[in-house]
This record gives structure tokens, sequence and C-alpha cells, in this order.
């Protein structure tokens, strides 16, 4: 190669580190803030985020809110304000002209054990872990994921999913095409309705418990231990009933006739002692009944 | 009078004229001297300000961002504004998401109690109890044409994608109640469906309203 294509390749080359450089800056704009609230009691954490981004909230053992965030560009805002053992946290777009990319907020808190959450987002996911205490999750197209929680748990999607590890208490879903999967839980009183979603529930039913799982269009599947003991009764108007655990569901123990309806399928049931009461149901969706092994 | 009453006074009446009971007490009380000094020396430097500032863009962007997020003020809609009908007056009613839901869920309660006092052997098939309601939100619907979310944000998609997947669940649960008028678990999805619509066409009027 001559020294002029030399000199060509070198300048192209540090023209394109040049031009790269220069629009670094607008790219790489994420500011960080953090924040800290000392609280006394059980704090109320609510938390808007008008922009897209990730919401995750994790405990600690300190009497403490921490709010950390960051923002992809100065067209989004995120503020915060303290009201005793209340803790507020708002994301707004302040410039409707931002770009999807420049909407982008992230949030993530460490909160007392024992704390009580009201979240909502529009798209980003919602991560909570190890928190005790009611909480009200809304999404539109979010997914939830909630791990070692428990309390009255309340979450609201339009498209999102949840995702329920090892819960406690008592959970309501519902959601138009989200799914819902509750694995391990320790749920006393279950509420999901989806419309065309799935529902998986793999784990155990707790005594004197009540469960429903509603899905429109979608499967519901249960998942059961031989050690549960519920009564059992799923019905369909035009879908399927797919009982994979016939052997282990006896007739109903509880001297209750049930009558099915003519427009339904379905079945009732009893495995154990019947001490929980398991509702299953879809309209035209599948819904399957299995033994863990 | 007594410092508090000349407070009071500057308050309620400002500087000029001060009362002359006022003025007395100001000529022979320091505090009150010092304070009508100051609060001098604040209007005349306020006078020295211009006369109007201009804000920054961003603030005006911010105000009406927040104004519209708290519903006091909407966007205009982009469709004629002028031949907006009695209708157009009543879906501005219907846009705050709470009413929206408060309306379809009396209409869905009124539907389920005609439904009861029907009898239970009627012979011919029953009118649709939910007529009223799907009338009410198919309106909504069009009406929605108006605030029609322009963006492809995945929260905008996301509402398009969902009210087409309840439109369709709702049409299939209406063929099956027309067919079969009693079977009380369609109807049932039929009526959460519907809840669900209503639902989803207040955040997409929301939505269309807020730019957000």
């Amino acid at each position: 190669m001559n020294v002029q294509g030399k000199k060509h390749i070198i300048l192209t080359v540090l023209g394109t580190g040049i031009m790269l450089w220069l629009s670094a800056p607008a790219r790489a704009s994420n500011e960080r803030i953090e924040r800290h609230f000392a609280v006394q009691g059980r704090p109320v954490v609510v938390i808007q985020n008008m922009g897209d981004g990730r919401i995750e909230v994790k405990s600690s053992k300190n009497a403490e809110v921490v709010v950390s965030g960051t923002r992809a560009s100065d067209k989004i805002s995120i503020d915060m304000e303290q009201a005793g053992d209340r803790i507020d946290v708002n994301t707004t777009v302040i410039d409707a002209s931002a770009q999807l990319s420049e909407r982008q907020a992230n949030l993530q808190l460490t909160v007392p054990e024992e704390t009580e959450l009201q979240l909502k987002t529009q798209t980003g996911l919602i991560y909570v872990e190890q928190v005790t205490g009611d909480m009200t999750l809304e999404s539109i197209a979010g997914d939830i994921h909630l791990k070692e929680v428990s309390g009255y748990i309340i979450v609201t999607t339009t498209g999102g999913s949840l995702v329920c590890t090892q819960c406690a208490g008592k959970l309501k879903f519902e959601s138009v095409s989200g799914s819902a999967q509750i694995l391990q839980p320790g749920l006393t009183n279950v509420n999901l309705h989806t419309t065309t979603g799935n529902i998986l529930f793999d784990g155990d039913f707790v005594r004197t418990g009540l469960y429903s799982m509603k899905s429109g269009k979608g499967l519901v599947e249960v998942r059961f231990s031989g050690n549960d003991s519920f009564d059992l009764n799923a019905q369909t108007a035009t879908g399927t009933v797919d009982n994979q655990a016939a052997a282990f569901l006896k007739p109903d123990s509880h001297g209750v006739k049930h009558l099915a309806s003519k427009f339904t399928k379905g079945l009732f049931g009893t495995v154990g002692q019947g001490l929980a009461k398991v509702e299953l149901s879809s309209y035209s969706g599948t819904i399957r009944i299995l033994k863990r092994d | 009078m007594q410092c508090k009453e000349v407070e009071a006074v500057l308050e309620q009446e400002g500087f000029s004229p001060l009362p002359a009971a006022a003025r007395a007490h100001v000529v022979s009380c320091l505090a009150c001297k010092s304070l009508v000094a100051d609060l001098g020396s604040i209007v005349a430097a306020a006078r020295e300000l211009p006369a109007e500032l201009e804000p920054p863009a961003r603030v005006w962007v911010s105000l009406r961002a927040q104004l519209e997020s708290e519903g006091i003020i909407k966007l205009p809609a982009v469709a004629e504004r002028g031949r907006a009908s009695w209708w157009q007056g009543f879906a501005d009613l219907f846009q705050s998401r709470a009413l929206a839901t408060a309306t379809v869920g009396l209409l869905i309660v009124a539907g389920a109690i005609l439904q009861m006092k029907l009898p239970a052997t009627h012979s011919n098939p029953s009118p649709n109890p939910f007529a009223e309601t799907a009338r009410t939100l198919a309106e909504q619907e069009n009406g929605l044409a108006n605030v029609q979310l322009a963006s492809n944000s995945v929260v905008d998609t996301s509402l398009r994608q969902n009210l087409t997947a309840v439109d369709d669940f709702i049409a299939d649960c209406e063929r099956r109640v027309q067919a079969e008028p009693q079977d009380e678990l369609t109807r049932e999805y039929l009526t959460g469906a519907y809840r669900q619509k209503a639902v989803l066409l207040s955040a997409m009027m929301e939505r269309g309203g807020s730019g957000n």
C-alpha cells in the first residue's frame, strides 16, 4: 500500500472516531441520583413511573428507604418526597417530544422488610424480593416478578405477566393477556383472572385456603402434591378438562351433591380430606390437572 | 396601635397610604420602622425587574405535561371540534376512568337484574341483557377515533392489541350467549370482558390526552 493509501485509511479511521466521540455525550447522558429517607415504622412507598423503565425493590434490616434512580435524558424527571413514613417517587416525561429511548427511568429501592408498596409502571419490569406488606402493583405491558413476598398482593396488568415465587398471604391477579405463574406458594387466598393468558399453579394448597383461577382462552394448569387436601371444581364452557390425576380424585366426601350445568363440561372431586377449596374455570381454554412426582 | 396591628394593616392594605395611627406607631417603634424599611426595599427592587420575564420553554412543557397528567387540561382532539356532536360531550364526560368503569358497571348490574327478572323457562331466546353495555362501549370505542393513539410505543401498541383481543373474546362470548342464553359461565366471562374493555378504553383516552 502506498503512502497516499495509508493516509486515506488513517484519516477515515480518525474521522469515524471523532464522529463517534461527538455523538457519545448525547447517548450516554444517563444520570444517577440516590436519596436516603429515614423511617420509623412500617413505611408506605408509592411509585408512579410514567416513563419506561424498571422498578426493583429489595429489603434490608435498616430503618430507611433508599431510592436510586437513573434517567436516560433530561426529558424525564425523577421526583421524590417524604411525608412521615410515606415516600413518594414520581417519574414524569417533561418534554413531550422525547424519543422512546429518552423516556427511560430505572428505579432501585431498598426498603425495610416490612413495607407497603404501591407501584405503577408502563412497560418496564417490576421486581420485588423479600418484602412483607400489602402491595398494589400495576403495569400495562411490563412483567411483574415477585420472590419471597407476603401480604395482600394485588396485581393488575394489561399485557404483562406475573411470576410469583414463594409468595405467601393473599394474591389477586387481573389481566387481559398476561399470564400468571405461581410457584412454590404459601398462599391462603388466590384469585387469578386473565382473558387470554395462561395460568400455572405449581405448589401446595394450604388447608382452609380458597383458590380461584380463571382464564377465558388460555391454559389453566394445576400441579398438586400427594399430601394436599382440597375440593376441586373445574368447569369450562367450550374448552376441555384434561384430568391427568384421576387416580387421586375421589367423589366429593362432604355430602354435597354437585349438579353440573348442562352448558359446561367439568368435574368435581376431592383430594385428601378436601380442606381447601379450588375452583378452576375457562371459557374455551384447556384446564389441566396434574399431580407432581 | 401595637406592632401586631401594624403588621395586620401591612398584610391587608399594603403600604399606601398607612393609616395615621399606624404611621404614628412606626415613627416611635424601631422594629416596625425596620420592617417597613425592609418591605420598601423589596418593593423598590421588584419595580426594577423587567415587566415580563419569559420562562424557559421547558417550564411550559413541564407545566403542560403536569396539567394534562392531572386531567386539568386536555390536548385538543385532532378531528374538527367545531362539529362535535352531543355524543362528543358525553364522551368527554366519559374520559374519567372511574366514571367510565362505574357507568359500565352500572349497565352490567342493570343487565344482570333484567336477566334475573326473566322467567327461567323463557321459551324464546332472551334479549341480550348486555345489549346496552355493548352499545355504550362500541360508541365509546368509535369516539376514541378522535383521540387515537398515534404512538407506536410499547404501551400504545399493547393497549391496541389487548383491545383487539378483548373485542374478539367479547364477540365469541356474545355468539355463545345468543345461542345459550342460560349459560351462566359464559355470561360471567362476558361481564368480565366488558369490564376490561371499559378500563382499556379509559386508559387509551387518558393516554391520548396526556401524550405520555
